[in-house]
């Protein structure tokens, strides 16, 4: 388990996180949400390792995150940044490979191959990385991140994204997605922060709502998934449907449904021009 | 270029483009033995060398011999390693800033460590100087200011944990304008013989290779080198971001502190031996990875060949182009290096809009 208790990050007597506390299981997709400036990202840099936090403790499978030297964590949990840019030639196997640089395997060609097919990326393998187009960058930096925890280890792994689908078109946010929701079944929990609120509608097991750096909700989708909450948090109104086919809440932003009253307005105004 | 590299499966590019490197130097390294203001033709030069082995072929007088034993071998032997230290150097370096413009001379190693090589020789007490402690106590010091520079640059190039470019390069200019001022005012404050030697320390010779400076320059050269081949997979790692390298496993500040050492040890002894060479850990680099890719697996090894390689080649010219004179061996690597850079910059930048 990926445990957080308390965090409390201060910048300048500010608090960016303030008081957060939250779990992740294996097998496990959980989606932090939040509007801009929430303190999502510096969460994220919390819980990855890459900043350290005075006040409270975070966890991997029991064993505080200080104690673990950045090797051994390197097999505990793999990390995708917002953005990655590589400055050199490197092909995108090479950048895949890479993934394993810290990590003892004796199939590293396996693992790279099993990885760069499920991300569809092997037919990339010989391009170098920088001439890619912005979905096929991201699909490798995916399948970098993946092999560094695809090996079946006897202890449970965990996936970090900040916003893997930013850059993508929607057939490629949800393939993206489809893989990080099949990696469940592989003893890994994956923690994702996503902007777009139908996918992690779709995707996500548990949603965390982040704001001013408190967690302003927190439990199942279908729970955090309310007109009210959402309104609140994003500060825009926020009506949620039901799919005919599927049954599942889809989110709607448009201020036509949440406020007839201030719609009314709007018309008024288009026809005064 | 790239698709001569994807023809050929990883493991054999890299054993035929070392060996071929390898022999190139060869090459050129027994050529250059039979060129200079002394006659000694490159038959005599091979048979030279093969009588030291016990083998005798053609005819040469003892002269010659003499030549290409005492002041032409460890010539070259002295080029071959400051090329190549100066080579893997930069490649190291322009890896571990991310950036393929930095240099071991553009950003302040090689000034500084003229700068306290200098001081150095201005400063120790002639007695001292004389004795095995100069051997080592130059380059040692040598290798402390270059590490002292380089961390000022580092530092300086550093905006809210990430490197700056545009810092990076400011502070390397600033750095340098200040060793250099420096320089010439130790300079001027001692005596006659030593001002002379501004030009040995601004352009770099590779004149002053004598048997005695090998051992010095093998171990400090060779060895940190092979120190640094063992890094080529957290260079790679590191060649993503810092970020990203952590996330992967590195233990980055370790890693960044082994680094500088290393390459502002191995710079350090160049200077130190061979005064500031420019542009090689510039150029070379870049060649490689044009031609054979970004992999430091490989090309950590064959900047090392290529920098010695293109180090033999300038000091070849620099002392047959005006015989009986010899141009500053800085004069030539700029020659070639400077407008390279020029191009690397114009090129770097409509790359990036």
């Amino acid at each position: 388990m990926l445990a957080a208790s308390n965090i409390h990050f201060c910048i300048k007597q500010r608090p960016i996180v303030d008081q957060a506390s939250l779990s992740l299981e294996a097998g496990e997709v959980l989606a932090i949400l939040g509007p801009n400036g929430a303190g999502k990202s510096t969460l994220f840099k919390i819980l990855s390792g890459e900043v350290s936090c005075k006040h409270g403790s975070v966890g991997y499978n029991g064993c505080p995150i200080h104690n673990l030297k950045s090797k051994q964590l390197a097999e505990i949990r793999a990390v995708m940044p917002q953005h990655s840019q590589v400055n050199f030639p490197f092909t995108s196997q090479e950048v895949v490979e890479l993934g394993l640089v810290a990590c003892k395997t004796n199939k590293p060609q396996q693992l790279v191959k099993e990885v760069m097919e499920l991300t569809q990326t092997s037919h990339l393998k010989e391009r170098v990385f920088n001439q890619l187009s912005g979905g096929e960058k991201q699909r490798v930096q995916l399948a970098r991140v993946l092999v560094q925890i695809w090996e079946n280890k006897p202890f449970p792994r965990y996936l970090l994204l900040d916003e893997p689908t930013s850059a993508l078109d929607i057939a490629q946010q949800h393939s993206v997605l489809q893989i990080v929701k099949e990696l469940k079944n592989r003893n890994i929990g994956v923690l994702l922060i996503l902007h777009d609120l139908n996918l992690a509608a779709q995707y996500a097991d548990r949603i965390i709502l982040l704001k001013n750096g408190i967690i302003a909700g927190c439990g199942e989708t279908s729970e955090v998934l309310q007109e009210g909450i959402l309104s609140k948090v994003f500060e825009h109104p926020v009506t949620i449907m039901i799919h005919p086919i599927t049954g599942r809440k889809i989110i709607s932003t448009d201020h036509f449904y949440s406020n007839p009253s201030k719609n009314l307005k709007t018309i008024q105004y288009g026809n005064s021009f | 270029m790239i698709s001569v590299a994807q023809s050929i499966s990883k493991r054999n590019l890299k054993v035929t483009v070392l060996s071929g490197l390898g022999i190139f130097l060869l090459v050129i390294g027994v050529f250059s033995m039979s060129q200079g203001a002394f006659a000694i033709s490159l038959s005599q030069s091979i048979s030279i060398l093969l009588s030291e082995l016990g083998i005798q072929l053609s005819d040469f007088n003892s002269q010659q011999a003499n030549v290409l034993l005492q002041i032409r071998l460890p010539r070259i032997l002295l080029a071959t390693l400051v090329g190549g230290g100066l080579g893997i150097s930069g490649a190291a370096l322009q890896g571990l800033f991310r950036n393929p413009l930095v240099e071991p001379g553009l950003i302040g190693v090689s000034s500084g460590s003229a700068l306290f090589a200098v001081i150095f020789l201005v400063f120790a007490p002639t007695t001292i100087a004389l004795s095995w402690i100069q051997n080592l106590g130059m380059p040692l010091f040598a290798f402390l200011g270059g590490l002292i520079h380089v961390v000022a640059v580092y530092l300086l190039g550093q905006s809210s944990n990430k490197t700056n470019t545009n810092n990076l390069i400011l502070a390397g200019v600033a750095i340098n304008a200040l060793a250099g001022a420096l320089i010439g005012l130790t300079l001027f404050y001692s005596d006659d013989a030593a001002i002379r030697s501004f030009t040995f320390w601004s352009l770099g010779d590779l004149g002053g290779a004598t048997w005695e400076k090998m051992p010095t320059a093998t171990i400090l050269i060779a060895i940190p080198s092979l120190l640094l081949f063992s890094q080529s997979k957290n260079l790679n790692a590191i060649s993503l971001g810092e970020q990203e390298a952590f996330h992967m496993g590195i233990n980055v500040p370790a890693l960044k502190v082994k680094l500088l050492l290393i390459t502002a040890l191995i710079v350090g002894v160049a200077v130190s031996l061979t005064g500031m060479i420019g542009f090689v850990g510039l150029v070379v680099p870049h060649l490689i990875r044009i031609s054979f890719g970004a992999d430091h697996k490989l090309l950590l090894p064959a900047s090392f060949l290529l920098g010695a390689i293109l180090l033999n080649v300038a000091d070849l010219l620099a002392r047959t182009i005006a015989i009986p004179a010899e141009l500053p061996i800085g004069v030539i690597t700029a020659l070639l290096g400077a407008p390279f850079f020029i191009y690397l910059i114009s090129n770097f930048n409509s790359s990036k809009n």
